[in-house]
């Protein structure tokens, strides 16, 4: 049993907090700790798996036990026997390099029987099937394997209660069902689960209850059923995502607001392989319409990303050329003429002002045109900031702000909408809109159903680009 | 088909072995301790790695490594006399890579084929204390994570334009390291919240899946080195 | 939280982190050690730009034994990497007296940072010690350069350059400080990561 009483607990850096929860969870119960992102959901959850107060820093009151023991007063290590954690980001979450040895990592630190843990290791591979991923090196697997190497990781451990962190944020339709199959397969044993996530449909058959949190307090307790039955509208009135699962290879949208212009750009010879390896995908020849909103769309680790790095003139080794206007365009003039909102938009950030990002990217330094462009994206508030100090939302801004200041007429974005919740996505597409409203190409790839239905203005399945 | 962690994989030596050997090369191969001594030993832990690599099946990393080496050994011996300012230069990078390049195959060998745990293990047996193995492993396993990220921040610099040449250098120092010390500082601490919620702690007893235990190959590499270090020791004081 | 003067996992996590990444700049400055003068530069170079990681690496140092055990670490990988084990041994001191000095700032001051950074590089000064202490050694075995690359790097390293040396390299190392709590206070703290 898990039991906050009267918890509240203010951060040293960060915003949120959490006030006054009370809170039982019985063993053995799925709960879905739900709400727009800063709602706290994270925090709540921290609670229970000791990072807070152990971790990270700040003023608690008030009491959190997991079974019989108080978070507070035990250690990180003596909780982790009972609870196990899986994380939003599966680039950070792994000490080993190779998969058997995560696998083993919290059993280890126990100091389980080595016959044990092997014996627990393989009954966990064989039912889920991961035979094909142990003893590989953690460099090389996709975003959605690392998630499955961390639930799996968590699963070998013989612990009691189960936390999920946003686990769907970097995962795609097959990554979720596989996320679906761990979930039931650790309330069958009747594990106690709490998992912290705006994505909630696929969350449905397995949960007892719902917590929707709002600026750290607990606003209001679904049942199952209930959270079933509210429409679209009501889940979006929450700040809640409310996509059906659906395979995104096979999604039609609406697409009488494209313009159908006929002004296209043709890229050909658009092929690349890694060393030795078939090619990820050979494209001779297809056309782009201009002006339009382009999703491309497709699975995780299908290449994608590769697709977009070439597009932009990233990768040398592909010899794609891109005819727009007669004019012929190499790798070098793409990379000069074609703008990229990467996945991790913290790379792209160099200076330590808002401001003075978007004004590299002028050709000459114009500050007050900088200003209207800041403007334009509500971003004039934070013009003195340092856009790293910003949330993931407006760095996205950031990026987009020094894309229009550059004067570049083809955008692209690398899965802009990860991890985001439903109004922060709606501002991505409001966002989208707005650059096509000014007449640039933008082509996004993207596993995101909802943001291609409200956005996109032409889809490609990138399944049918590969041939 | 059936999955079965086969407990015994483990590369051909033992952590502490291939410890003892780097430690070994170190000393004789980049620190020439002994010199002209040396000569037999020295030869033997210049080609050693090599033959690791082959063990490993690294074929193509080890036929470059040896063309490397041989290459530079006999370049470096051409450039013996009356040399240039220029050409004394090329004939130090050369030394410097005939030096170096064995360790550096023989590290390369040894992170590439030693599990963390194993590493942990192998430490804790030797009764090397945890502040020094958690960092060295900690370092092991974010190489390839400084390098992945480095890579993306240079992409994006190469695709905003401005790169090296565009600005000032200062300017071409400053947006190349903050991102990147930032990024893997944020990872960094997240992958301690990560390691910590699994039980890792300091000064804690902990189990290894793999079997950790000296064949006879190790036998053979201990005694090696120990040779080396009894040949110079004779050489140094007895004689 | 837990006991407070022990170093725990995230502690010794941040040490392998920040050694990481002072070792790759470490690393990349070394590579261009080939050429003579570059070789001298070395006690310029890199504490100027180690700086910066390590004076972030400061503000998470709170505990007694992180800058040990990162001048430690440093000292070592240099050692394997070809320099000789005079940086191990010389690194453990220097990282011992730089400890002393952060704590003497309470773990929060930026001038004692400073200074402990400035101190604890000196590792860097030690690698030379091999040309200095045992020059004949040092070049018997580098005959085959030349004796012009010998007499260009003799020429620039007389006797009286190594307590020379020494100084530039704590200037340097002062100035990498102060470059790198310029730079700290310009983005990390601004960005909210410090």
């Amino acid at each position: 049993m898990i039991r906050f009483k009267n918890v509240s607990f203010q951060y040293t850096k960060e915003q949120d907090s959490l006030k006054n929860i009370d809170l039982t969870i019985n063993d053995g119960d799925v709960v879905l700790v739900c709400g727009p992102s800063g709602c706290g959901k994270s925090s709540l959850v921290r609670c229970v798996n000791g990072l807070i107060p152990h971790y990270y820093q700040g003023r608690m009151t008030g009491s959190v036990t997991v079974g019989e023991t108080d978070v507070s007063k035990t250690t990180l290590r003596k909780l982790s026997r009972h609870v196990g954690t899986v994380f939003q980001n599966p680039r950070s979450q792994f000490f080993n390099v190779d998969t058997t040895s995560e696998l083993a990592f919290g059993c280890e630190n126990f100091g389980i029987e080595p016959r044990d843990i092997e014996q627990r290791i393989n009954s966990v591979v064989n039912r889920h099937g991961l035979g094909k991923l142990m003893d590989r090196s953690i460099f090389k697997l996709s975003g959605g394997e690392k998630q499955k190497i961390a639930c799996a990781s968590i699963a070998v451990e013989p612990i009691d209660v189960v936390i999920l962190d946003e686990p769907s944020a970097n995962l795609d339709f097959a990554g979720v069902c596989e996320l679906q199959r761990m979930i039931e397969s650790w309330k069958e044993e009747h594990k106690t689960i709490l998992i912290a996530e705006h994505r909630i449909s696929y969350l449905f058959p397995y949960i007892s209850r719902a917590l929707l949190m709002n600026n750290g307090e607990i606003v209001k307790e679904f049942t199952a059923g209930e959270i079933r039955k509210l429409s679209e509208e009501e889940l979006h009135g929450l700040g809640l995502r409310a996509e059906e699962m659906q395979d995104p290879t096979d999604i039609s949208i609406d697409t009488k607001d494209a313009k159908k212009s006929d002004e296209k750009m043709v890229l050909s010879n658009m092929t690349y392989s890694y060393k030795g390896e078939q090619p990820v995908f050979d494209i001779p020849q297809m056309e782009l319409p201009r002006g339009e909103i382009i999703g491309i769309t497709g699975a995780n680790g299908a290449g994608k990303s590769t697709f977009l790095r070439c597009l932009c003139g990233l990768e040398r080794s592909c010899k794609a050329v891109l005819k727009i206007d007669n004019e012929l365009w190499n790798n070098q003039m793409r990379l000069r003429n074609i703008y990229m909102v990467m996945q991790d938009v913290n790379h792209q950030l160099f200076t330590d002002s808002v401001l003075e990002e978007v004004m590299i990217s002028q050709e000459t330094e114009d500050r007050e045109e900088a200003l209207k462009i800041l403007g334009s994206l509500d971003l004039k508030e934070y013009a003195d900031k340092h856009p790293l100090s910003l949330s993931g939302g407006q760095k996205q801004r950031v990026a987009v702000a020094s894309a229009i200041a550059s004067g570049r007429n083809i955008i692209l974005f690398d899965e802009p909408t990860s991890g985001l919740d439903y109004s922060h996505m709606l501002q991505v597409s409001e966002l989208l809109k707005k650059l096509r409203d000014k007449g640039k190409t933008v082509i996004i790839v993207t596993h995101d159903i909802e943001l291609i239905k409200n956005a996109c203005t032409i889809v490609i399945p990138f399944a049918r680009l590969k041939m | 088909m059936e999955y079965k962690l086969d407990r015994n994989v483990h590369s051909l030596l033992d952590p502490r072995t291939k410890l003892l050997l780097l430690f070994t090369s170190s000393v004789f191969v980049v620190g020439n301790a002994g010199e002209k001594r040396m000569v037999v030993f020295y030869w033997i832990l210049v080609y050693l790695p090599v033959l690791l690599l082959f063990v490993e099946k690294e074929w193509k990393a080890g036929l470059i490594s040896v063309s490397i080496y041989v290459g530079s050994y006999f370049a470096q011996k051409a450039l013996q006399h009356d040399l240039t300012a220029l050409e004394s230069a090329l004939a130090l990078m050369l030394y410097i890579i005939t030096k170096i390049l064995p360790t550096v195959i023989l590290a390369r060998y040894i992170v590439k084929t030693t599990k963390v745990s194993e590493f942990l293990t192998a430490m804790n047996r030797l009764h090397v204390t945890d502040k020094l193995t958690i960092p060295i492993s900690v370092i092991f396993r974010f190489f390839p994570t400084v390098v992945e990220e480095s890579r993306s921040i240079n992409d994006a610099m190469r695709m905003r334009g401005v790169e090296m040449g565009a600005g000032k250098a200062t300017e071409a120092v400053e947006y190349r390291m903050v991102p990147l010390i930032a990024s893997c500082s944020i990872i960094g601490e997240e992958l301690s919240a990560a390691a910590m919620t699994r039980g890792l702690d300091v000064g804690k007893k902990r189990s290894c899946i793999w079997d950790i235990r000296f064949g006879i190959f190790d036998f053979f590499i201990i005694t090696l080195c120990l040779l080396c270090f009894i040949w110079w020791v004779i050489g140094r004081f007895c004689i | 939280m837990e006991n407070n003067k022990r170093l725990n996992a995230k502690d010794l996590i941040n040490v392998g982190i920040y050694t990481a990444i002072c070792a790759v700049i470490c690393c990349i400055v070394a590579m261009t050690g080939v050429i003579p003068i570059m070789m001298v530069l070395l006690v310029v170079f890199v504490p100027i730009l180690t700086g910066i990681p390590y004076m972030l690496f400061l503000t998470k140092v709170k505990k007694f034994g992180m800058i040990l055990i990162l001048n430690v670490l440093m000292g070592a990988l240099m050692w394997v990497t070809g320099m000789s084990y005079y940086a191990l041994v010389v690194g453990a001191l220097s990282g011992l007296i730089a400890e002393v000095i952060y704590r003497a700032g309470n773990y929060k001051s930026k001038k004692f940072g400073v200074i402990a950074y400035a101190i604890s590089g000196i590792y860097c000064w030690a690698n030379y010690f091999g040309i200095f202490f045992n020059a004949e050694a040092y070049f018997s075995t580098r005959q085959n350069f030349g004796q012009e690359y010998i007499d260009a790097v003799t020429k620039m390293l007389p006797g009286w350059m190594c307590p020379v040396l020494l100084v530039v390299d704590v200037l340097c190392g002062i100035i990498g400080g102060w470059i790198g709590t310029k730079v700290l206070k310009k983005h990390f703290e601004k960005a909210g990561i410090a």
